[in-house]
């Protein structure tokens, strides 16, 4: 039943299809039943009328022979009646066979004689009384449908006709003829079977023709809908087929136009980001050839700084730095158009992530200590394996360490590593600063600051997190943020073990509940 | 004295590498075009080329392979795009080695060219075997039988270092250390190139090599002797 529900929802055809059935099906039934009751009658109207021609042709051939028998002995008379009930019965055979019942009306005075006959294994009671009164008071043939259970048959319907005759020497007698109509019922039930069966086959054929003439309509329309999940799917070179001109070829048409329309704004996009890549590309190709020239000179004279003055000097340091921080920022710019132009791709390798962190905590150490700070390392286990892209997974650790030594504020940072089967997850937290639980949602926006005024201890680029968060997405992992002024902030990343498979759990909470 | 060929289209460039080489000891000769690069190279042999990416004329992946078709000096390629496509295009094409724009210190610059130009493993006298070949360290020779195999001083260097210790599996890691002196490097992928080179060049079948053998999720060591 769920599933009919489902399909009348779901399939037009269906539906349509459904809904003729039914209507025919009432049409055929009206029809059907109407032809059923006018054919029965005129079935029963032949019966019913050869039967009481048959009555009466016999009930009057027993009134003519006992009229004339007037006069006759006992005898001849007792005779008589035998032979007109013996021709009426030997009519027919087996059930069709005729009974008779010749009684005596109740009610005379008793006559010396008596002619009462009826046929074998009738009774006198099967005649329902009201057609006894009937016949009693009319002088002509009266009848009545009933039903007469045959030897070896059930109950079978009949008409029992009857008349008045009149008996020489022995009063009024009356006479009843009991006719089967088994063979009308079989008539009739012939109609009914053959209407049931061409009205079954009427709704088959009605269904199959709608099913055809859906069919035409639907198809174009299941059609339209394939192509456009082939659209979704970014196949856009599919088209409908249009071979004629009526509304469906109008809606083709139409399809087929708005395909058109959207595979060019599509194209002209994909363009558009092919420049904007190619023109970052280039961009940075031309940016990086003079900047190369640009740090070998300046690492000449920086290394040379000793024999200049100490302003002279002191500028060679600056050169130098800020060599180091436009660099930075460059490579920052390009990793971000490129998440931009999702073109950003993935090189898993086998690796340990302890060891990575080791590597990473020890090149930064130097730097904490400058920031009167130190990073700690905790593990769930020595070593830890999984399948990533390492450049971009030591991205984002060194991006979360040296934001949390910048805001460490001279506290100790805690790093995290555990594990299960699936996942791998690494905390950095610090105790210093913090940050207003309402501005973490845009601790991961470009070159966002908590505070302006602040400067940046290490000269970053404001690019670090963002892009950390595009290396995690990346690898279908989750970086997460928490932060509570003055009581520091904890930033999570948890990533897959396996590159492709999704997080199944975050393994370090990320509030902290001390 | 050392010649290092360097070929790039960017005079400013190319003047501040040959100050930095000279700085170093190290003579220099400078190609601005592509096409320029085979003869010149014909005529005076360097001992290095230094080979930027983008060149006009014939582009230097390109370059890389006419050098390498008649010589096996050392390659070192300069790319500004660090993308895996260009690096990885320029090792197949038969560059030892490459650094992407801009670099960090002009030290690291000479420390590589160093790198390549050194004689390794002087103090190996004799043969080594792995799988059916001989090498012979002090002649940089390595022979099938008689028959002698050429490779690039890169590719014999890595030959070598896995047939030294035959038991040994080496890890990429340990291997860019090894080979191409790199500390704390995690760019595997100068290794793989590398091994898919050295393979087409020593084993029978380099789909199912024998000599070079891959350790999967460690790294590579050297295959079993065959004694014939």
């Amino acid at each position: 039943m769920q599933r009919v529900g489902f399909r009348l929802r779901s399939s037009l055809a269906f539906r349509v299809i459904l809904s003729t059935v039914l209507l025919s099906l009432s049409v055929v039934w009206l029809t059907g039943s109407a032809l059923n009751n006018q054919l029965s009658k005129g079935v029963k109207q032949v019966n019913l009328d050869s039967a009481i021609i048959e009555a009466r042709s016999t009930i009057f051939n027993a009134q003519y022979r006992l009229a004339l028998a007037q006069g006759e002995a006992e005898p001849i008379i007792r005779s008589v009646i035998s032979d007109v009930i013996t021709s009426a019965t030997s009519l027919g055979t087996a059930e069709n066979t005729r009974l008779i019942a010749f009684i005596k009306t109740p009610g005379q005075e008793v006559s010396k004689y008596d002619y009462e006959v009826k046929s074998e294994f009738l009774e006198v009671n099967s005649i329902p009384e009201n057609l006894k009164v009937q016949v009693r008071k009319s002088s002509e043939i009266k009848w009545t449908y009933s039903n007469f259970a045959y030897p070896g048959n059930s109950s079978t319907p009949i008409i029992i006709l009857g008349d008045k005759v009149k008996v020489p020497n022995a009063g009024q007698y009356e006479m009843y003829l009991f006719i089967s109509l088994a063979n009308q019922e079989a008539t009739l039930e012939l109609i009914r079977s053959s209407l049931l069966l061409t009205g079954f086959a009427l709704l088959l054929l009605i269904g199959l023709i709608t099913w055809l003439v859906v069919r035409q309509v639907v198809r174009p329309v299941r059609e339209a809908a394939r192509i456009a999940t082939e659209f979704t799917s970014g196949d856009f070179h599919q088209r409908m087929d249009v071979h004629s001109r009526d509304e469906i070829s109008t809606l083709g048409n139409a399809f087929n136009e708005m395909a058109e329309s959207l595979q060019k704004q599509i194209a002209r996009l994909e363009n558009l980001s092919r420049v904007q890549q190619r023109f970052v590309s280039d961009v940075s190709h031309e940016l990086r050839t003079p900047l190369t020239t640009l740090r070998m000179a300046s690492e000449i004279i920086h290394s040379a700084r000793e024999s200049f003055d100490p302003n002279v000097s002191r500028s060679a340091e600056l050169l130098v730095a800020q060599l180091d921080r436009f660099e930075r920022l460059l490579e920052d710019l390009l990793e971000v158009s490129r998440f931009d132009a999702e073109v950003a791709v993935l090189e898993g390798v086998d690796f340990d992530i302890v060891t990575l962190a080791k590597r990473c905590i020890e090149d930064l150490a130097l730097v904490a200590s400058e920031n009167s700070t130190s990073m700690v390392l905790s593990v769930s286990n020595e070593s830890i394996m999984l399948n990533a892209d390492i450049r971009r997974v030591e991205r984002i650790l060194r991006n979360l360490l040296t934001n949390a030594i910048d805001h460490a504020d001279g506290k100790p940072i805690e790093v995290t590593i555990a594990h299960t089967e699936h996942d791998v997850a690494v905390g950095v937290r610090d105790y210093g600063i913090g940050i207003e639980p309402h501005l973490l949602s845009r601790v991961f926006d470009r070159f966002w600051r908590a505070d302006p005024s602040r400067a940046r201890v290490r000269g970053g680029t404001g690019l670090g997190l963002s892009i950390a968060l595009e290396d995690a997405r990346l690898h279908n992992g989750e970086l997460e943020a928490w932060g509570r002024p003055r009581y520091g902030a904890h930033f999570v990343l948890t990533l897959p073990r396996r590159e492709g498979s999704s997080i199944e759990a975050r393994l370090i909470t990320l509030k902290p509940t001390t | 004295m050392t010649l290092v060929m360097v070929v790039d289209d960017d005079q400013d460039l190319a003047e501040m590498l040959s100050i930095v080489l000279n700085g170093a000891g190290i003579d220099v000769d400078l190609v601005g075009r592509g096409d320029e690069v085979l003869e010149l190279f014909r005529n005076n042999p360097p001992d290095l080329v230094l080979l930027d990416v983008m060149l006009p004329g014939i582009d230097g992946i390109e370059v890389c392979k006419l050098i390498r078709a008649e010589s096996m000096v050392p390659i070192i390629m300069l790319t500004a795009k660090g993308d895996t496509h260009d690096v990885v295009l320029g090792l197949e094409a038969g560059a030892d080695d490459y650094m992407v724009k801009p670099f960090r210190h002009p030290s690291e610059l000479i420390a590589r060219i160093r790198t390549r130009l050194r004689r390794t493993n002087s103090d190996i006298a004799g043969l080594l075997a792995i799988s059916d070949l001989s090498i012979d360290v002090q002649a940089h020779h390595v022979l099938r039988g008689n028959k002698v195999i050429s490779l690039t001083r890169l590719e014999f260097d890595l030959l070598v270092a896995l047939a030294k210790e035959p038991g040994r599996v080496f890890t990429r890691d340990a291997l860019l250390s090894e080979v191409w002196g790199y500390r704390h490097s995690t760019d595997t992928r100068l290794v793989n190139v590398h091994v898919q080179r050295l393979r087409s060049k020593i084993e029978h079948d380099p789909e199912n090599p024998e000599i070079v053998v891959t350790v999967r999720g460690v790294g590579y060591k050297a295959g079993a002797l065959v004694h014939s």
